[in-house]
């Protein structure tokens, strides 16, 4: 499984500095909850694409679509089914619909809001960002070398499994759960195995001065470029204008007259 | 709550939160597809290493449970509900540390995670399911605040799908992990300095009471509330047409969350018995 989501191309997305994206995926996260206005959320999503096509990026859709769609058919299933509204047929209700094509929809952009962040931001982009945005560099670094570690431990759990195989274990018959009690064992070595190098590991961070100062410098030098302002600015913009238009200033009221 | 920032001094316990994330993730990730909620939640055996990253690395373990699980989404499930899944988690393993230390259940004279004993295994059992509960408490009642799935439904799913593999699969782990982590140095309370480490005492104890106290009376008070408003458990949450985003959930749950996270800053530190 090709862990990296990363895809790497010269485009307008990647060029902006990762906090105007880190920015832009919120806003699309905070409308995407809001609007309840199919039309305007199909716009939303149209404009996400447009987003993500923009930067090259919509391929890495592809390794998803399997988990968007069946968000979607849960979504419209479920609530057609569970809102006893009228007009109904049979047990399938009109509003239940609307309201399970809007759960889908927003659930749906989210997701595909943040993998194409994923997709335009390198880990190195995204860590620097969090440090510029206050993060702790520590805690960024952390946050980084996790990403980055998550190949390396799915290789060494494929290695732990193959020398398991070779030793007889059968992991591949048997129905679903039997091969996942199967796998159960293998945790334990996978955990000892990556956990064994913590020493060794902090030895080399503090080697290298890691800790030595608060203030570092950094190779990635981020700077807020005119197009990063411009994007933010109609992002916002576009923001006050959605929800002027839509129906979705109601939200607050709906959550504050929620029924008992 | 002091240790849980004052961690990040040690470079050890930096490494611990990020090989402990790397970890929770490798193993959610290849499990995604086994969906139980589409795009919230999914079929969970790493539901086992928070509960065991806790009682190991303390602190580090719940930043790493919190950070590994964020990382999980990535591949399938990031949204706004990430946020909450990210606090869920960092308290699926920080409750089991405290309440270790705190509640009493195990000899003070003897607090090492060896599962040794019956008392140990018990205490285990406990601290594990406190914790599930804690992270479907947290998550389940930020969804409902964003109406996007009923609190009964998802609370009552996601408590069963951490508990089952923190309790089945968790047990043996411990036995076996914790010589070698205790060999190698790894304990959070080896590492750490002793003045940040929290230690029983009248104030930790009663900060763990209050904590479970929290958990169970904001899970299963927020169920009354959510039947109330005509929601069901598990999957019959969804067929029973209830309302989501009621007020009553919301209250009731959110004071168990945020009385959770107050109760999180009352301890006994070596400096108080001076």
């Amino acid at each position: 499984m090709d862990m990296f989501l990363y895809i790497d191309r010269d485009s307008f997305v990647h060029r902006l500095d990762p906090r105007t994206k880190l920015l832009l995926l919120l806003i699309s996260f905070i409308l995407g909850l809001c609007i309840k206005s199919l039309t305007f959320l199909l716009g939303l999503l149209a404009v996400v694409l447009m987003y993500g096509a923009a930067g090259g990026v919509l391929a890495n859709l592809r390794r998803i679509r399997v988990v968007l769609l069946m968000i979607a058919l849960f979504s419209i299933a479920i609530w057609t089914i569970s809102i006893p509204t009228e007009p109904r047929f049979l047990i399938f209700s009109l509003d239940g619909l609307k309201y399970g094509i809007q759960v889908a929809l927003k659930t749906d952009l989210m997701i595909i809001s943040g993998m194409i962040f994923l997709s335009a931001t390198k880990i190195e982009e995204i860590a620097e960002g969090l440090v510029r945005l206050r993060m702790p560099y520590r805690a960024a670094f952390a946050f980084s070398t996790a990403i980055r570690l998550v190949p390396m431990i799915v290789a060494t759990s494929f290695t732990i499994i193959q020398a398991q195989k070779s030793r007889g274990l059968d992991l591949d018959s048997g129905s679903v759960v039997q091969r996942i009690r199967r796998h159960v064992p293998l945790v334990v070595p996978a955990f000892v195995s990556v956990i064994r190098g913590t020493n060794i590991f902090a030895m080399a961070l503090e080697s290298k001065g890691f800790g030595y100062s608060d203030r570092r410098t950094t190779l990635l030098d981020l700077r807020m470029g005119g197009y990063d302002w411009l994007m933010i600015a109609g992002a916002l913009l576009s923001a006050s204008v959605v929800f002027l238009l839509s129906e979705s200033v109601a939200y607050g009221a709906t959550l504050v007259s929620g029924g008992f | 709550m002091n240790e849980v920032f004052a961690m990040w001094k040690k470079t050890k316990m930096v490494v611990l939160v990020a090989l402990s994330a790397g970890l929770y993730a490798a193993l959610l990730i290849p499990f995604k597809g086994f969906v139980l909620i589409p795009g919230i939640t999914e079929f969970r055996p790493a539901s086992v290493l928070p509960v065991v990253l806790g009682l190991l690395f303390g602190p580090a373990g719940a930043w790493g449970a919190a950070i590994g699980n964020l990382i999980g989404d990535f591949f399938g499930s990031l949204g706004v509900g990430s946020l909450f899944g990210f606090i869920g988690n960092f308290m699926f393993a920080y409750v089991p540390y405290k309440l270790w230390l705190g509640l009493g259940l195990v000899p003070r004279d003897d607090l090492a995670p060896d599962l040794k004993s019956t008392r140990k295994i018990t205490a285990f059992s406990v601290v594990a399911i406190l914790g599930a509960l804690a992270c479907a408490l947290v998550i389940a009642w930020g969804l409902e605040i964003l109406r996007l799935v009923p609190f009964a439904a998802l609370g009552s799913i996601i408590s069963l799908n951490n508990a089952l593999p923190a309790l089945v699969l968790g047990i043996p782990m411990m036995i076996v992990l914790y010589p070698r982590i205790k060999k190698w140095d790894l304990l959070w309370t080896d590492i750490m300095n002793p003045e940040d480490v929290p230690i029983p005492g009248g104030l930790s104890r009663i900060s763990s009471i209050l904590m479970a106290l929290f958990i169970i009376t904001g899970l299963f008070g927020g169920f009354v509330a959510a039947f109330k408003a005509g929601q069901g458990f598990l999957y019959e949450g969804f067929g029973t047409g209830g309302d989501v985003g009621s007020m009553g959930v919301i209250l009731i749950a959110g004071v168990g969350t945020i009385g959770l996270v107050f109760s999180s800053f009352i301890q006994t530190m070596p400096s108080d018995k001076k």
